[in-house]
């Protein structure tokens, strides 16, 4: 710490400089965006940018797929530090290691640390973006099956210096180049990503000359304590409470047969105005690529917490001093030593970690937090590869995302229908059938959302989507993906129902339909198609508590049958929308019997 | 005589050019129940003035040039036509799906969006065409006629028709067209291939079943305005402004009335482009535009007005998209009526919460409470509570106070005057930061741009935000407030043309492109012979939208030739490519193929070669006797500082800051160091 940060700036200078930070890491979002190649980076945003100060406190971020960017940047900017005590204006360093801070080996972050003509150490900068491939044995940056390290294949950078000077070294690029498919687009977004973490450099080195490093650093002191009294704030509007949630995520190899099950013990500490999260309760690692970063661990909780509070509480090193995550060393939940794989730590155990954590807020208090989301990762969201006899027989690879849906229910609306899964928020575009069919061979046969698949509730999760689409011309397709939720549904909350679950087959050529796993790489044939639900979000609350405006409208927008009306939510209707209110007052009394009987 | 009509929210602003090309500006109260009556009470406060009737006044206008925000209010608030969408079958949920996307990851307070045409009226057609145009499944005809009769029994008023692959293909969507003249006559329907021929099915959805939407409504309107104007006397001819910031026939928007949403905000950057030319000649303008509660801000690029095919009415991925190319205005809550507040934590905020213009700024006395940008200025004496709008509306400095006392002052523990001051400078560092992040975007250097400050509340921070950005030249037009209405005298009367044709240049397909450029220039010209007739010059432009390979989104790039004769040709255009792409990325590659996917074509006649005439309102001023009083600057304090009147300041004439400038529309700061200039034009031009 910097030992002279007694001085207080004013609100003014306060509320101007943070204006100036946010605009920074905004510009190195939009440089970014309009200079990555790969489609992981233009169409799934996966990407994010950040600022860390002097002695490693995440400072300010740009808005981004949350799994990316709460927890971690700390970890990685003090590894640095550790691993090069010395540090020169000029240099950038390669980091991707989930052993020393990062996500997984597929999010390659560049630091650069902002040293000023003194060669004093400032700010660290930093962008961190998912690569469409990361030199695995298998081409797909989530190796769900890999056994450990050395079988998923990535290469690891712990903190490497890929710069100096400002030049790159070129052995690294060039090792690189050797190993991670497609190296051009690698090269290109690494290119723009280095460019990204220079505007940022460039900006704060600015920014030092108009106001001096001295107010920068008292602002990022005061800025952190600001956002700390907003968490403070925030918690103190919570009641006290205590709730302990398990989710299971479906087996893959690896796993054991009944799957995994994680399990979070979330306590809202009024008094003390901390919001603790005991993830210790959790098996330990397996021989797969499930396994959680220590990073997505904590950003998974992270991600509960602030989806269940108050939003404008800024999500930064301030706001998180009011957080205390336990993590058990050799935990399947952050725990894990080099070399076990963590190659899927963003999307699947992650998702099920902020599914307990924001549906224990829900346990502790009809309003708070929210249901759980339903996991991504199935058919309609494949890498597909195959032969094009559209274009001189041209292979592709490329992965899709045709369709997702997955929304919670939350204690005060309806699910976001299209969320993707609960590290992704929803972030995340979604295919234009025309595009695709322009760009593969494929054909669209079907898209739509499916009738009385909603997780019930007083607010309701999202429905299932279906999908179905295969091969055009004489060459067959083949498509990968790793899915959960088939086996364990999104849990609903507060008597919300459970959400849709995701099925996966194959429509043969007659028309019978073939069932597939959760995990599978397949053929599809010409003729053949493949058909997908995808996994739907739990519904809030007791479903005949759902305002009967509400029910009408769902029916007669054909998300909700007039029989399921009936049956679940208490509401009878013709099919003009007619509300029989005396049938419907008594069915909604029978179906809230039980429970009254119950207390 | 020419007129420019733009109906806003609140007032109905005439700009009447004479023959002598003096202009001169009316304003009307907006009458939202019946918009005409407010147009024709503008008009009759112009032949009043010049002392004829209304019928020989009217009767004199060979132009008549209008643009209304009626169809976007329509869509806001959802008071459009009961309308059904027609899609192939197994897509029902185009609009429901969308393009996905969301913001404010952490905020579950905002509900999904709904579809702009609900599920219950949305009806699949059996039928299906591939990315080739080859039709797979064949149009079932007797089932769409079921369906047609369904429309009838549920009182269908427009129908949106958007098949896929239509724009490779169109045969099934004629088809349903001609089944919907046979069993639904009179019904207005719009075709996707028609209106807006793009990939994409969600975005043509959107344009097609919004403009379907507006049909009923505008044509309506747009009948019942012509009528008006003839029956009072009115023979010239009736143009619509557009949201391409162009005009159109009043016939041909009322067949696409998609096409005047946005049109208001469309001609700033017009207006705009013009005066940075005549005042300071620069190519490239930062044009904003400050209202009471948005700030629109718009980049000119060497001469050329931004277009962007991502325009949105509400918010990004929660609203709906219009899908077509338009102006490029960007919108940012802060204004005039942004409110100042201290959240929980003691950190100051303005906006984007606006009091607006009901109940308005505290000083407005009109019930609002909160302290605004505009309290803030009355404060630091930069306005006069007395010559507000020239003084017809009185405003209460004693209300300024107590709401920035009880707001700012006290939580903060500021004085009055610092708390003042740092209500601007927040308020102008908002707005710096939506013009970086405009510029930087597009790959413009603020600092090498002049910056254009339109709009009422413009003069009270556009030489503070020049300062802040490092622009050298500022530029506030005479008739700044009424900036649309005047961008409308110099716009060209336009259209444009597309077409879906997708071919590669490793596999260029010469003979398919050159039908279809030779197709959209024949529509061109059979455009300018029409409508186009006895204008002063026309033009045609073809463009490719196009990328590198492997790319999602394509860019805009105009062709230099009218058909591609060989591969000199094609790799003309590649370093045309390379050269907007690096443009506007940053980067080219030089290795990619690039892939072609649209082709587009435009023509524009230009219906006025003379340039912006004078501002004549002399009678709208008042003489004024103070010539200086106390105003407040963060740097120099409480300072005694001169205030002169906008109009007259003659040609020439040079004033150093601090410096207040007053006229009945707008207020205009020049900060302590910074000096003025009048110019021919009319404008003052500030250098910071």
């Amino acid at each position: 710490m910097n030992e002279k940060r007694s001085n207080k700036i004013d609100p003014i200078t306060l509320a101007i400089l943070n204006k100036r930070f946010d605009t920074i890491t905004t510009k190195m979002a939009n440089t970014l965006l309009r200079t990555g190649r790969s489609g992981v980076l233009n169409m799934a945003r996966d990407f994010s940018t950040s600022i860390i100060t002097q002695d490693c406190q995440l400072l300010t971020g740009a808005e981004s797929l949350p799994i990316h960017c709460l927890s971690g940047a700390d970890i990685m900017a003090k590894t640095m530090k550790e691993m090069h005590p010395t540090l020169r204006k000029g240099d950038a360093f390669l980091h991707n290691s989930p052993y020393h801070g990062c996500s997984h080996p597929a999010d390659h972050t560049i630091l650069v640390p902002v040293i000023d003509e003194d060669g004093v150490h400032h700010f660290t900068v930093w962008v961190k973006v998912h690569q469409a491939d990361c030199g695995n044995s298998q081409p797909t940056t989530y190796s769900g099956d890999a056994s450990d390290l050395y079988n998923e294949g990535a290469l690891i950078f712990p903190a490497v210096k890929i710069q100096d000077d400002y030049e790159d070294n070129m052995d690294i690029i060039r090792m690189c180049e050797m190993r991670i498919r497609v190296p051009e687009q690698w090269r290109g977004d690494y290119l723009a990503t280095m460019g990204a973490a220079r505007v940022g450099e460039r900006e704060i080195l600015e920014m030092a000359r108009e106001f001096g490093w001295e107010t920068l650093h008292v602002f990022a002191t005061q800025w952190l304590d600001y956002s700390e009294n907003l968490m403070i704030d925030a918690i103190k509007k919570l009641p006290v409470g205590q709730a302990i949630v398990s989710s299971i995520h479906d087996p893959v190899p690896g796993t054991p047969p009944q799957g995994v099950k994680i399990t979070s013990n979330v306590v809202i500490d009024k008094e003390n105005a901390l919001i603790k999260v005991d993830l210790s309760d959790n098996p330990d690692t397996m021989p797969c690529g499930l396994n959680l970063s220590e990073a997505c661990a904590r950003t998974g909780v992270m991600i509960g917490i602030f989806n269940s509070i108050k939003d404008n509480v800024p999500t930064n090193a301030g706001s998180f001093r009011r957080i205390q995550i336990k993590i058990r060393g050799g935990s399947i939940t952050g725990g894990g030593k080099h070399p076990t794989s963590m190659s899927v730590a963003t999307t699947n155990l992650a998702d099920r970690v902020t599914n307990t954590v924001q549906r224990a807020f829900s346990q502790i208090q009809d309003g708070l937090g929210l249901a759980e989301c339903g996991p991504d990762g199935t058919a309609a969201g494949s890498v597909i590869s195959g032969i094009d006899s559209r274009f001189k027989e041209e292979m592709y690879v490329n992965q899709i995302f045709m369709v997702f849906t997955g929304g919670a229910a939350t204690a005060k609306t309806d699910a976001w229908f299209t969320i993707c899964h609960p590290g992704n928020a929803g972030m995340s575009c979604i295919d234009s059938v025309e595009l695709d069919e322009l760009h593969f061979p494929l054909i669209v046969k079907d898209r739509h959302i499916v009738c009385d698949t909603e997780g019930s509730g007083r607010q309701i999760g999202a429905p299932s989507a279906f999908c179905e689409f295969g091969p055009i011309g004489d060459h067959p397709m083949t498509a990968s993906w790793v899915a959960d939720g088939a086996k364990n549904k999104a849990k609903g909350t507060r008597g919300g129902h459970d959400g849709s679950q995701n099925r996966n087959y194959i429509r043969k050529e007659d028309g019978s339909l073939e069932t597939q796993p959760a995990c599978a790489t397949i053929q599809v044939k010409s003729g053949e198609r493949l058909v997908t639900y995808t996994c739907g979000g739990g519904g809030y609350g007791h479903p005949w508590e759902r305002s009967i405006k509400q029910i009408k409208n769902d029916v007669i927008e054909g998300y909700v049958s007039l029989e399921r009306a009936k049956e679940v939510y208490g509401v009878i209707l013709d099919k003009n929308g007619k509300i029989d209110q005396q049938s419907t007052k008594l069915r909604r009394r029978e179906l809230a019997k039980p429970l009254n009987f119950k207390n | 005589m020419r007129l420019a009509v733009d109906t806003g929210g609140t007032f109905t602003d005439l700009m009447v050019e004479y023959d002598s090309g003096s202009l001169q500006m009316f304003k009307s109260s907006t009458t939202p129940d019946d918009p005409i009556e407010g147009i024709l009470n503008a008009v009759k406060k112009a032949a009043d003035h010049m002392g004829v009737a209304l019928n020989d006044f009217l009767g004199r206008v060979d132009v008549f040039i209008h643009g209304t925000t009626h169809a976007i209010n329509a869509v806001i608030t959802e008071n459009t036509a009961k309308t059904a969408f027609l899609t192939t079958k197994g897509h029902k949920d185009i609009l429901v799906f969308r393009e996905g996307g969301r913001i404010e990851p952490f905020n579950f307070n905002v509900p999904f969006p709904k579809p702009y045409i609900p599920r219950a009226l949305t009806f699949e057609i059996s039928e299906r065409i591939s990315s080739q145009g080859k039709i797979l499944d064949s149009l079932d005809e007797d089932a769409l006629v079921e369906t047609i009769q369904q429309l009838k029994e549920k009182k269908i008023e427009a129908v949106g028709v958007c098949l896929l692959w239509s724009v490779v293909n169109p045969e099934h969507e004629i088809k349903v067209a001609q089944l919907l003249d046979e069993h639904l006559p009179g019904i207005p329907y719009t075709l996707s291939h028609v209106l807006n021929p793009i990939l994409r099915e969600y975005r043509r959805a959107s344009s097609t079943c919004m403009d379907a939407s507006l049909k009923p409504m505008m044509s309506k309107y747009l009948g019942g305005l012509s009528n008006r104007l003839e029956e009072n006397g009115f023979i010239g001819r009736l143009l619509m402004l557009t949201s391409k910031g162009g005009v159109m026939e009043m016939k041909e928007l009322s067949a696409a009335p998609i096409h005047s949403i946005g049109s208001g905000p469309s001609m700033a950057p017009i207006a705009g482009q013009y005066f940075a030319k005549v005042d300071a000649n620069a190519k490239t303008a930062i044009v904003a535009d400050t209202g009471g509660t948005t700030y629109d801000l718009s980049l000119v690029r060497r001469g050329a007005i931004p277009m962007t095919p991502e325009t949105w009415i509400g918010e990004p991925t929660r609203g709906h998209i219009i899908g077509f190319p338009s102006v490029d205005v960007k919108s940012v809550g802060a204004g005039g009526g942004s409110i100042a507040w201290v959240d929980s934590g003691g950190l100051l905020h303005v906006g984007p919460q606006s009091a607006g213009a009901v109940p308005g700024p505290a000083c407005y006395d009109k019930g609002g409470v909160h302290p605004t940008v505009t309290d803030a200025c009355l404060v630091l004496g930069h306005i006069d509570p007395l010559y507000f709008l020239g003084g017809t509306m009185k405003l209460n400095l004693e209300s300024s106070i107590k709401a920035i006392e009880k707001d700012i002052c006290q939580p903060l523990n500021l004085s009055r005057l610092e708390a003042a001051s740092a209500i601007l400078k927040l308020a102008t560092e908002n707005m710096v930061s939506a013009i970086e992040e405009v510029t930087i975007h597009q790959g413009i250097d603020p600092r090498s741009a002049v910056l254009v400050g339109a709009g009422g509340a413009a003069g009270l921070n556009t030489v503070a935000i020049a300062k802040r950005l490092g622009c050298s030249t500022v530029i506030i037009p005479e008739a700044g407030a009424t900036f649309s209405a005047q961008g409308a005298l110099i716009s060209d009367l336009h259209t444009d043309y597309r077409a879906m044709l997708y071919t590669s240049s490793d596999n260029f397909d010469y003979q398919k492109v050159n039908k279809t450029l030779d197709q959209l220039i024949l529509k061109c010209k059979t455009f300018i012979e029409g409508p186009g007739a006895g204008s002063k010059e026309s033009n045609i432009q073809l463009f490719a939208e196009a990328r590198y390979k492997g790319q999602i989104w394509e860019i805009d790039v105009p062709l230099k030739v009218k058909n591609f004769q060989g591969s000199e040709d094609i790799q003309a255009f590649r370093n045309d490519f390379d050269r907007a792409h690096e443009e506007l990325f940053t980067f080219s590659d030089l290795q990619s193929e690039l892939q072609f996917v649209g082709w587009r074509a435009t023509a524009q006649c230009k219906l006025s070669t003379v340039g912006m005439g004078r501002l004549n309102n002399k009678k709208t001023g008042q003489k004024r006797a103070i010539s200086s009083r106390q105003a407040y600057f963060s740097d120099t304090g409480l300072t005694q500082t001169q205030v002169a009147m906008f109009d007259q300041l003659l040609p020439g004439q040079k004033i150093k800051g601090p410096a207040i400038i007053e006229s009945p529309f707008t207020t205009v700061v020049i900060d302590p160091g910074a000096s003025v200039i009048r110019k021919e034009s009319g404008s003052l031009v500030i250098t910071p």
